[in-house]
């Protein structure tokens, strides 16, 4: 026996995960294998003449003077890190911690696979670790720099990619990746940038 | 008598290793990492809190719980963990199974892999030895 109005819940579960199925991914925009990794990585003509530690001061001089103290619409602390070849990962850590949850380390591997391959060995990349506009903004600047010397020990330790190749940056919430959605988690997207190459 | 012997161990030996060194293609980082982040997951959340994504120290933390640990991360961890050591040790090898095509196609130096890579990937028939070892090392 099955009222009519079970059916009608039956239909409406359906909807609901049929709009779950269609929502998820648009929220995964994330390379899924080494090969996207390589084509988003490659082809930086001239390397820009960047200055990490000068950025990592400009963060932090931006945090503490409290300029642009509203998230919503905040200015990137480095747009030129957006003219450069790049990709977005997400990277899962433990909370208020820069350890890196288990099922991320698939990320890690195929970030170390697309950094291995021959077409990549001349360029050096930085890693830029940033965080959602929640809580204290000097907090966060060090929460994503730890993040992000995370990864890249990860890389330099656990796969043996040459340290000289890759350099760590956190820019917490000074570098919003959707400036009209502060608080959204699509901000914490660790970006992978391709910043030299050898001559 | 002796040395015949210790020829017929020799020859065991060889015999013996043989099939693993035939089967020496190595898995890609993406692939050995899945399978430690799936099957040790949850040990690593519950005994291995705190240590990051470093196989020396996750291999000590992991080998000390041995004793509480599941049964597929006892039977995946060290698998996976050898497969990330092999990917790493095959590129040292590549400078000497490829030493000729360095040498003669690529015009580089016998022990300089690294500057010939692309010229070795581009060059047609290279040796199958050769072959293995760049895919076992990750660089194709």
């Amino acid at each position: 026996m099955m009222r009519p109005g079970n059916i009608r819940d039956i239909c409406l579960l359906g909807a609901l995960i049929m709009f779950a199925a269609l929502a998820a991914p648009a929220r995964a925009q994330a390379p899924v294998t080494a090969d996207d990794m390589i084509n988003r990585l490659g082809g930086l003509e001239t390397a820009p003449d960047l200055d990490i530690a000068a950025l990592r001061q400009r963060a932090l001089d931006r945090v503490k003077s409290k300029t642009e103290p509203v998230a919503l619409k905040r200015p990137r602390i480095a747009p030129e890190l957006l003219k450069l070849p790049q990709l977005l990962v997400e990277v899962q850590f433990d909370p208020d911690s820069a350890i890196v949850r288990p099922q991320s380390y698939q990320t890690l591997g195929l970030i170390a696979d697309a950094l291995v391959r021959a077409a990549m060995l001349p360029y050096g990349f930085l890693i830029v670790g940033r965080t959602e506009a929640a809580g204290k903004r000097e907090y966060n600047l060090t929460l994503s720099q730890r993040r992000a010397d995370s990864i890249r020990d990860v890389l330099v330790t656990t796969f043996k990619i040459s340290p000289k190749r890759i350099q760590a940056i956190g820019l917490g919430e000074e570098q919003l990746q959707d400036a009209n959605q502060p608080a959204s988690l699509v901000n914490r997207q660790i970006q992978i940038v391709t910043i030299a190459k050898a001559p | 008598m002796k040395p015949m012997v210790q020829g017929r161990s020799i020859l065991l030996i060889l015999a013996l290793a043989a099939p693993s060194l035939a089967a020496a293609e190595t898995m890609s980082f993406g692939d050995a990492a899945a399978i430690l982040g799936k099957s040790c997951g949850k040990d690593i959340d519950d005994s291995c809190r705190g240590v990051n994504f470093d196989t020396n120290r996750l291999k000590d933390c992991l080998y000390r719980n041995q004793d509480s640990m599941s049964a597929p991360c006892k039977a995946d961890y060290p698998r996976a963990l050898d497969a990330i050591q092999k990917r790493i040790a095959a590129r040292a090898v590549v400078a000497r199974q490829c030493e000729y095509e360095i040498v003669k196609k690529c015009h580089g130096k016998a022990k300089e892999a690294g500057k010939s890579l692309e010229c070795l990937l581009a060059t047609p028939n290279v040796s199958a030895r050769c072959n293995q070892a760049i895919g076992d090392a990750g660089y194709r």
